[in-house]
């Protein structure tokens, strides 16, 4: 079936540049390697009938916040020399790898007893602009407004610490 | 069938732990963290899909918009520590100790 085999693509794809990010080395190729699980996972948002979701994810995610952290990976010019050296790296990655697994075979454990369905495409007004909004309006107002004074917080206190300009030099 | 979702979730969000917990590079563990926000994210919305009921989408814009605030915060920081230290080592974080 054609959703089972689009899954099946993302969710490749979204692993595998997940795998990428944590392996590689420089910052640059994990960007564009996290990048790959940014889009596939906006597919599968567009699989889950998330329409709004799935423009947010490309638009803001992939475009606006990814283009940030490239834009200051090539802005300070990393060379090889000035990443940290991770000898152990690979030793790290196995250990990580062992703790979380307890850990993930609980969540798997507390997935099997959830309720199950197949997917299928939602019906019409699922996840668009104009229902979300809706909810978002009415009953999320609060957590918008507070989200809304964390931006501009988050804004202010970027443009101090970044545009500091040295005054005894 | 909405377990694979779910899964799935699972699966980033312990590759994200496991990227913060092995790598040393700030920016990969800057962004590993943002891939965990991303698999919660995906839980998100398959429980909203589950549900039929669309409240774990206005939470997933939500953890958007705390991310985008976060990766604006921290990429100023990194800048900052970049200039004084010209490392991009997460060890010389202990230089914001008081």
């Amino acid at each position: 079936m054609l959703v089972d085999l689009l899954f099946t693509c993302f969710a490749v794809f979204s692993v595998l540049g997940a795998l990428g990010l944590i392996i590689f080395r420089h910052p640059m190729n994990g960007a564009m390697s996290f990048l790959v699980t940014l889009v596939s996972l906006a597919g599968l948002y567009a699989l889950l009938s998330a329409k709004l979701l799935f423009a947010l994810q490309l638009i803001v995610y992939a475009g606006a916040i990814m283009s940030l952290v490239v834009f200051v990976i090539m802005f300070l010019n990393i060379q090889p020399d000035q990443l940290p050296a991770e000898k152990t790296k690979v030793t790290y990655l196995v250990a990580g790898g062992v703790a979380v697994t307890p850990v993930a075979f609980f969540l798997l454990k507390v997935i099997n007893r959830l309720p199950n369905m197949p997917v299928s495409f939602a019906d019409e007004g699922f996840g668009g602009v104009k229902e979300v909004g809706l909810i978002f309006f009415r009953e999320w107002l609060v957590p918008f407004e507070i989200v809304s004074i964390l931006l501009l917080t988050a804004l202010v206190g970027a443009v101090v610490l970044a545009g500091k300009r040295e005054k005894n030099k | 069938m909405i377990h694979d979702y779910l899964v799935l979730s699972v699966i980033l969000f312990c590759l994200g732990v496991v990227g913060v917990f092995a790598r040393r590079n700030f920016f990969t563990v800057f962004m590993s963290v943002e891939l965990m926000l991303n698999a919660s994210n995906l839980a998100f919305i398959a429980f909203a899909r589950l549900q039929q009921n669309m409240d774990g989408h206005v939470l997933a814009l939500l953890i958007m918009a705390v991310a985008a605030a976060e990766a604006a915060l921290a990429l100023a920081v990194v800048i900052l520590l970049h200039k004084q230290t010209g490392k991009l080592d997460t060890n010389v974080f202990s230089l914001l100790k008081g």
